[in-house]
């Protein structure tokens, strides 16, 4: 089998030479720009989600044999794959798919499918090729090409005026985020001259000498704010509730899995190996005390708020922004271990909360309303859906033996105990808030159960459930249970990927 | 060879398969997967006793040591690996036969109990399974994170039994709240003590590197001396979940509440499962607890209060069930009290490098585990018949109860038995372990040891609460069964019930003679691994543990004859109460009563001031934190952008939603982040 890998990955590079290392993206480039044609041949939505959906497939097998193949690889000293990149690509494919897989079957969707289905393969191609950018150029183009698909994509949503307000919302507070952003970067290539990463003229090379700098103190500010806008980070996260309830749910879905998730990888490559790679001092101590605090109150206003919401989709994105916290840590710790721990959390809160997105589509598609009362009893009306909702909500607070529980309990433990490095029990605190913060979620997801298994519904009659709908809940609910009870099939992978991020240090 | 032991997973794992099969099936099949769920249990029970029987005569047992089966790798992250296992010892055994063996006789009894449930037994079933899963996944786990999984699907089922039955309560009792917010306490409350629970395990990943039994009991002595304060802190923690799991003081106000359940339910989580499982940690982590006398000496503190506070408040109480519930806790509080006493013995004994103590000590251990197995017998058996009452009456309140003797003779008579038992005296069952817990409790001041006074008072609390179960659970019996008829009632209970009262109450009577066959000695065989050298005379242990010595023990000690008097008192005061000098209806009107009553009665206001602090203050902070993300906030920024900019839009709007506040936040947050850093790098002594 390798062999025939091999084969193909030679052939491949023979015609593409250094392109071979952002071929998974360039094919979902090329889903963008047909996806519009083939709906304006065919007029038929189906042709385009189907084209969308395979080629993400086939860029995932091929992003799936280079992880075996070649591993390791730079295309045009702006774009690196490596074990960190491939993985993240593989999570943003996995994001979108689900999306495309479920927004045919939905009613919110738009009539423009062939621009929507556009917008995604681009969204999902940028934030590949933010995964493995290496330069901060690369990185700030390719995040803003997934907000402004985002933006549209939050305003496609049909007749709607929530969803129009939030769009722009959205687009305004993007755009804020996107001007401390470039002012962050324009600092930090000021003072070290560079928007390369990574390498030895890089900024990551330079930061030793950054050490009572204050430009570079402010550019990392302005990132860290620009940064913390797509992970909706207390307090640049207000956006979300307004957004992640005007859009239509597949949309919301990948946005809090997806978008999310590119923020993260950002951060990650920038920040956590820029701190690491200053080991000591009062500089990274001092960014790391900022992302605990940015932890702790992220985790504890996304948990806190959410306990009075009543449409289920703002409490979806409260509880969004509380994991955002609890991922967080990871910026705050910066070992190894709790790397794989936030990574792992990334792709269980994907099966998790996308699968609980799902649900909600699948619902609202059903003709069943946003509020929370408009789920009582639910048990009955659609048994197979409450069931999946409860998994996914569980798990979302932690309990085992489910996927959040194995993740949050490797990114807990990961803030106090590193097995065989020097830890102390400095966040032991962090730790606690955490804890804390997911016995309280316990509250407000447990009420959503409540309402679907002992409140009496309003009506007996029965929802029926698309087929792709039951599909995409059944893989969410598979990845739940599978990703909770035997984790090691990715956790070996998440590991890969820490090593290689700290590998660039 | 392949023994049973070997296949010892299979006894969590049928019961989980049960689940999935009523889960997914249970409405094909007849009672709704009644059936289905008890084969699951009874299956449970003999496949523990094979691997009972099986470890009871291999090598391991007599060598001392546990056998662990597996382990397979659960996840495994630089060097850190956590492992999947089964741990069979003693401990393991008793926990697995009991659990199984108590459950699969209640859930023959739901047969009948449960029978006009209709289409929601499936769920009932299935939940049950899972219930019983978790106990008996969590007896035979071999490190804590393992037994943490089933100690949490075991808090997840106790909410969905309790929350989502909820059956009428008439105005039984005045504090008989609905079944929702009985579960969610119990759900939350028990929350913050898995909260403690979790940290505490973290605690002890970060002193061990593992959380595999065998390793940390094995390295327990060396990690304790190099640093106390930590594994101090550790099983505190650790402690804290015992308390909200186990409903101790002050975390015991979630057990009464739970009675919302159908009595099953309630059966099952007091007499089989839950609540044991807190006094299950204690006793399953003892070599780890044992190394700080300061942290034994707590725990023997917390289970003596418990006893008493809580057996207080079953004094006064109309509500069968609550009664009954109040002496779980206060037995709770017994066992608790044993295992404090004996660990605080072992842990002095072991400092001084006295036998002698360690001795005294694990009878301490014996007389805890001995309790836990009585104590699961007869409160199986007084739920159930309170069940069967109440399944007759209709009430559960026992002012309309009375005279039930004559209509329903098989359970006056097996709830006779039941609160003999309980009230301990001789022969029956209670009467053994109780007075075990009372010699080791005052083990420690007989010995004259350092904190000797404090068990002392301990000793004294645990007398008086013997002589209130005493006059409690006879008040409850004489009020039920004897005097007059003051309501209806069917007649007695089909015999899918009363024939598991039956069986219950011959175990009830005597399972406690097990201490005369030196089942003390295979109780503490499960001490062997981990306290490792200290027990190396095995010979002196067998000797102690020997039934004739035990008896000894137990029958040349005065306090013997005075904890029999004082039940004996107790049960006379109450007939002279109840049935002598019948009451009049009026008595029971609380508002008459004095202060003390009505103290009791409102439970010292301890739900009140949970209301206080829980609901009230947590859904005050979470409103509030709402209304300054929506307005103050705003607001705040409202006004100060308008006297900056000094604009003539008049005075800020107080309103949401304005994606100026939003840009306001970013610029308040980026602020903020240079404000923290610069106090950062000023605490720091500058770059």
């Amino acid at each position: 089998m390798a062999d025939i890998f091999n084969t193909i990955i030679d052939a491949l590079s023979g015609y593409l030479g250094q392109g071979i290392y952002v071929l998974p993206e360039v094919i979902l480039l090329v889903a963008a720009v047909l996806s519009p044609l083939l709906y304006f041949i065919t007029k038929k939505g189906t042709a385009s989600a189907i084209l969308t959906f395979v080629l993400m497939g086939v860029s995932a097998v091929i992003t799936c044999i280079m992880m075996h193949t070649v591993t390791y690889g730079t295309a045009f000293g702006l774009f690196q794959f490596d074990a960190f990149s491939s993985l993240m690509m593989l999570l943003f494919l996995a994001v979108g798919a689900l999306t495309v897989f479920i927004s045919q079957g939905h009613v919110e969707t738009t009539k423009h499918k062939g621009e929507y289905y556009a917008l995604i393969a681009g969204a999902v191609a940028a934030m590949m090729f933010v995964a493995s950018a290496t330069n901060l150029i690369a990185i700030f183009v390719g995040v803003e090409v997934v907000s402004i698909f985002s933006y549209a994509l939050v305003a496609l949503k049909k007749n709607d005026a929530r969803a129009s307000e939030a769009a722009v919302k959205y687009l305004i507070i993007g755009a804020l985020s996107s001007a401390l952003t470039l002012y962050g970067m324009s600092m930090i290539y000021g003072v070290t001259g560079s928007l390369d990463l990574y390498g030895p003229d890089g900024i990551i090379a330079a930061v030793s000498a950054m050490s009572g700098n204050w430009p570079f103190v402010i550019g990392c500010i302005g990132m860290i704010a620009g940064y913390g806008f797509k992970i909706s980070a207390v307090p640049f996260h207000s956006w979300s509730p307004d957004v992640y309830e005007g859009a239509s749910t597949p949309v919301s879905g990948f946005l809090a899995t997806g978008s999310k998730k590119m923020g993260f990888a950002v951060i990650l490559k920038i920040f956590l190996v820029m701190f690491v790679a200053m080991r000591t001092g009062v500089l990274p101590e001092s960014f790391q005390m900022v992302f605990a605090i940015l932890a702790a109150v992220t985790m504890t206003v996304g948990n806190v708020v959410a306990i009075s919401q009543t449409n289920i989709k703002r409490m979806l994105a409260y509880s969004s922004i509380a994991q955002a916290g609890y991922i967080l840590i990871v910026l705050a710790v910066m070992t190894n271990y709790v790397v794989v721990g936030g990574l792992f959390h990334m792709f269980t809160h994907v099966v998790m909360k996308g699968g609980a997105f799902v649900v909600v589509a699948a619902l609202i598609t059903a003709g069943l309303g946003e509020k929370i009362s408009d789920y009582n009893g639910l048990a009955k009306r659609a048994p197979f859906a409450a069931a999946a909702m409860m998994l996914f909500l569980f798990s979302l607070a932690g309990i085992p033996p489910l996927a959040g529980f194995t993740s949050k309990f490797i990114l807990f433990s990961g803030a106090i105990a590193a097995p065989g490095a020097e830890v102390d029990l400095t966040w032991l605190w962090l730790v606690v808030v955490a804890v804390l913060n997911s016995a309280i979620s316990l509250y407000y997801y447990a009420r959503v159960v409540k309402a679907m298994y002992v409140e009496k519904p309003a009506t007996e009659e029965k929802l029926t459930i698309g087929k792709p709908f039951l599909v995409a809940i059944a893989l969410c609910v598979i990845g739940v249970i599978v990703l909770g009870v035997y984790p090691n099939i990715l956790l070996d992978l998440c590991s890969t990927a820490a090593d290689a991020l700290f590998a660039l240090v | 060879m392949m023994g049973f032991v070997d296949f010892a997973w299979l006894v969590p794992l049928v019961p989980a398969l049960c689940f999935v099969i009523v889960g997914l099936l249970g409405h094909k099949t007849p009672e709704k997967g009644g059936y289905i769920a008890i084969f699951g249990a009874l299956f449970a029970f003999v496949m523990s006793a094979l691997v009972a029987y099986d470890y009871y005569t291999s090598d391991a047992y007599k060598l001392g040591e546990a056998i662990i089966i597996g382990p397979i790798e659960w996840l495994n992250i630089g060097g850190l690996s956590i492992n999947f296992g089964v741990y069979i010892d003693s401990l393991a055994c008793i926990m697995m036969l009991f659990a199984s063996f108590i459950s699969t006789l209640i859930f023959v009894y739901s047969l009948g109990y449960m029978h006009d449930q209709g289409e929601k037994k499936r769920r009932y079933y299935a939940e049950v399974s899972l219930f019983l899963t978790g106990m008996l996944g969590l007896a035979v786990s071999s490190n804590f994170l393992e037994m943490f999984v089933f100690w949490e699907v075991m808090g997840l089922c106790s909410y969905l039994l309790i929350g989502f039955w909820s059956f009428k309560h008439h105005e039984g009792d005045d504090a008989s709240d609905n079944a929702a917010s009985a579960a969610k306490k119990a759900f939350l409350v028990t929350r913050a003590g898995d909260v403690c629970l979790m940290a505490g395990l973290f605690v002890l990943l970060y002193a061990f590197g593992s959380l595999d039994y065998d390793y940390i009991f094995s390295n327990a002595q060396t990690v304790y001396a190099n640093n106390p304060t930590l594994i101090n802190i550790g099983i505190l923690l650790m402690f804290g979940g015992v308390i909200g799991k186990s409903a101790q003081f002050p975390l015991h106000d979630w057990l009464p509440d739970a009675m919302a359940g159908p009595t099953t339910v309630s059966a099952l989580i007091h007499a089989a499962t839950m609540v044991k499982a807190g006094v299950y940690l204690v006793a399953r982590s003892y070599p780890l607890f044992v190394t700080s006398s300061d942290a034994m000496l707590f725990v023997a503190i917390i289970g003596g209060v418990t006893a008493i506070y809580t057996a207080s408040m079953a004094l006064n109480n109309m509500n069968i069930k609550r009664v009954l519930a109040y002496s779980t806790l206060s037995q709770l509080g017994y066992m608790i009290l044993a295992l404090g006493a004996g660990g605080y013995l072992i842990s002095i004994g072991m400092q001084e490098g006295n036998q002698a103590l360690i001795t005294l000590g694990t009878m301490g251990y014996a007389a805890g585990i001995l309790h836990m197995i009585n104590h699961a017998f007869f409160k199986a058996l007084l739920f159930l018949c309170s069940g069967s009452v109440i399944h007759a009456t209709g009430t559960e309140d026992m002012r309309k109860m009375g005279g039930l003797r004559k209509s329903m003779p098989i359970t006056a008579y097996t709830m006779l038995i039941g609160s003999l038992s309980i009230a301990g005296i001789p022969i029956f069952s209670g009467f053994w372990s109780k007075d075990l817990v009372l010699e080791a409790a005052f083990a420690p001041f007989h010995d004259g040891l350092g904190m000797g006074s404090v068990f002392c008072v301990l000793f004294i609390l645990g007398m008086i609460t013997a002589f209130m179960t005493a006059f409690y659970m006879f008040r409850m019996w004489f009020l039920t069964f004897m005097g007059e008829p003051r309501g209806h009632c069917h007649g007695e209970s089909p015999k899918t019930m009363t024939v598991p009262l039956m069986i219950l109450g011959v175990f009830a009577a005597f399972i406690g003679l097990i201490v005369l066959v030196n089942f003390s000695y295979f109780i503490i065989q499960s001490l062997a691994p981990g306290l490792g050298g200290a027990l190396a005379d095995l010979g002196l242990y067998l000797g102690f543990h020997d039934s004739m010595h035990i008896l000894e023990e137990i029958f040349t000690n005065v306090w013997t004859y005075v904890a029999i008097v004082l039940a004996v008192a107790g049960i006379a005061i109450a007939y002279m109460m109840y049935v002598k000098k019948p009451y009049i209806a009026d008595n029971f009107d609380q508002t008459k009563k004095g202060f003390l009553y009505r103290l009791v009665a409102n439970r010292y206001y301890f739900p009140q001031l949970y209301n206080q602090i829980s609901w009230k203050l947590g859904y005050g902070v979470a409103k509030g934190v709402d209304i300054i993300d929506r307005n103050v906030i705003d607001g705040t920024v409202n006004g100060l952008s308008n006297a900056v900019v000094g604009s003539g839009e008049g005075l800020s709007q107080v309103q949401t939603g304005y994606v100026r506040d939003y840009a306001a936040y970013v610029v308040i947050g980026v602020l903020v982040t240079i404000a923290v850093i610069v106090l950062m790098v000023c605490y720091g002594g500058g770059f």
